[in-house]
């Protein structure tokens, strides 16, 4: 019959009507994030051994680490990452051998001023050192001392 | 009581008026004015609201929104929408015949509101009750076609100037059949007084008398407010916004705007004219005939944006096959079947 097309379509949209909205109200409610999702850095500063693969793994230069030696160890002082830079590759959280740089899946990081993107996931002081340093000891100093003394008589 | 609420205050008011000592002539002048500048606040709010109503419409036909943040559900939204065009610079494209380009946005309210002064919008409830009234407004209605146009023309841009063309073929070639539609219920009643031919559906509506003529008004109507299935003359793919392509603020918004008042008006004329105007259907009295009106112009807009968010625009040659080969055709048959038929029922008696 002519006209049965239309009819079709007309029943097609009124249908829809009725159906179920796929529109999330953004603001107020938000879809949660998969959880392989590229968010925002997370840093289980325990797990850290202040390696420096990350850094060196970015191709962005984005991560900033210092680190001081306390007790034989590498102690994270600070750990800055300028995400303004980032590519979300995730070759940092891929390099990282114990596990401690991981993506979350927070999405929002969207800031009013590009210098407050910054992330400063760890900014802390050094604790101060149990141990007398190795290199104040008297047997180190005498090491340090005869190396220096060696050294002037490689170079004549 | 809320029937009579309108005229209520009308009459309050002339005798207020009176009471003050405030000459006759006076009296009905300014209440001449107070009803025009209702009409006109009308107008302007029910634009308002059906810019919202189509896209909440769209949305929901498409599983979608539409609008939701501004105002509880959205409701001001066309109003920050107007606001923002408001402050919005217009821009003069170079070599534009200036005045009609900065007429015609002025210009194309005109026809909606004078139209509004006749049209009944419940028991009483006219601004000038014309004995004309059908011929008045298919007069009028046919003026927005120059407007449109010369918009296009003066705006010195090929897109325009074919979409300013487009709506003159169109609208010339639709008004035919919407005339020649409306011939058949002009026929039955006798008369071209909008509120005596309301009052003449008492007994059936025109609808179901008239169906052919309703459903080629339906459609050439359509194409009167070019709205999608007959879109030509915006056709967005084809020419950005036809006669309205380098409109920019408030002269866009004005565009835009009369488009939803032109739609109206097919609304409220399709209401009067078959759907027994602001009768109320089985006997439900209790609601206000002016409600009842409003109620079926808005059954009639709801059916425009489902038809206009159902189909997809078609060709020009297409527009114009179906214009002058289906539905003039069509009516003329339709006219002739309404004579023949009134001519039997005559010799039979069953005609008043």
């Amino acid at each position: 019959m002519f006209g049965q097309g239309l009819i079709k379509g007309l029943q097609i949209t009124w249908g829809r009507m009725f159906d179920k909205k796929q529109t999330v109200k953004y603001p107020y409610e938000k879809i949660e994030m998969f959880p392989r999702y590229h968010g925002r850095f997370e840093l289980d500063v325990d797990k850290c051994i202040a390696c420096g693969l990350c850094a060196n793994a970015c191709p962005n230069k984005v991560i900033q680490l210092e680190k001081e030696k306390v007790d034989k160890k590498q102690f994270l002082t600070k750990y800055v990452m300028r995400i303004e830079y980032c590519l979300f590759c995730g070759l940092c959280v891929e390099a990282c051998n114990k596990d401690a740089l991981k993506f979350s899946n927070i999405i929002d990081m969207n800031q009013y001023r590009r210098s407050w993107v910054r992330l400063t996931l760890v900014d802390r002081p050094a604790p101060e050192m149990t141990e007398t340093p190795e290199e104040e000891t008297p047997a180190k100093v005498a090491k340090n001392e005869a190396a220096a003394g060696q050294a002037p008589g490689k170079e004549g | 009581m809320g029937e009579n609420i309108f005229v209520g205050i009308a009459t309050w008011l002339r005798g207020l008026m009176s009471g003050a000592g405030v000459p006759d002539l006076w009296n009905d002048t300014i209440l001449l004015v107070v009803k025009l500048v209702a009409v006109l606040l009308f107008i302007l709010v029910n634009v308002l609201w059906l810019v919202y109503m189509e896209r909440r419409v769209c949305a929901f036909m498409q599983s979608r929104l539409g609008p939701i943040h501004v105002g509880p559900q959205g409701l001001l939204q066309t109003a920050a929408d107007i606001g923002k065009l408001l402050g919005k610079e217009i821009i003069l494209p170079k070599g534009t015949d200036l005045i009609v380009f900065l007429l015609m946005p002025v210009l194309v309210f005109m026809p909606p509101l004078l139209i509004y002064a006749v049209l009944p919008f419940g028991e009483n409830m006219v601004a000038i009750d014309m004995n004309i009234g059908v011929f008045y407004l298919l007069a009028i209605a046919s003026l927005s076609t120059i407007i449109f146009w010369a918009a296009g023309w003066a705006s010195n841009n090929k897109y325009s100037l074919v979409g300013g063309m487009r709506s003159v073929a169109q609208m010339v070639s639709y008004e035919l059949p919407l005339i020649l539609a409306l011939l058949g219920v002009i026929m039955i009643t006798g008369t071209l007084n909008l509120n005596t031919i309301v009052d003449s559906q008492k007994s059936i509506w025109f609808v179901f008398t008239q169906p052919i003529a309703f459903l080629i008004y339906f459609i050439a109507g359509i194409a009167e407010t070019n709205r999608t299935p007959f879109c030509l003359v915006e056709g967005e793919s084809e020419i950005i916004a036809g006669p309205y392509t380098e409109y920019s603020g408030m002269g866009y918004a004005m565009f835009m705007l009369s488009e939803y008042a032109n739609m109206m008006i097919i609304s409220a004329m399709c209401t009067v004219m078959f759907l027994g105007g602001w009768l109320a259907p089985f006997g439900l009295d209790f609601i206000p005939s002016w409600l009842w009106f409003f109620l079926k112009m808005y059954l009639m807009i709801f059916v425009f944006m489902w038809v206009r968010w159902t189909f997809p625009r078609i060709r020009v040659d297409q527009l114009m096959g179906f214009g002058w080969k289906v539905l003039v055709p069509l009516a003329l048959a339709n006219i002739f079947v309404t004579g023949v038929g009134m001519y039997i029922f005559r010799a039979i008696g069953w005609w008043i």
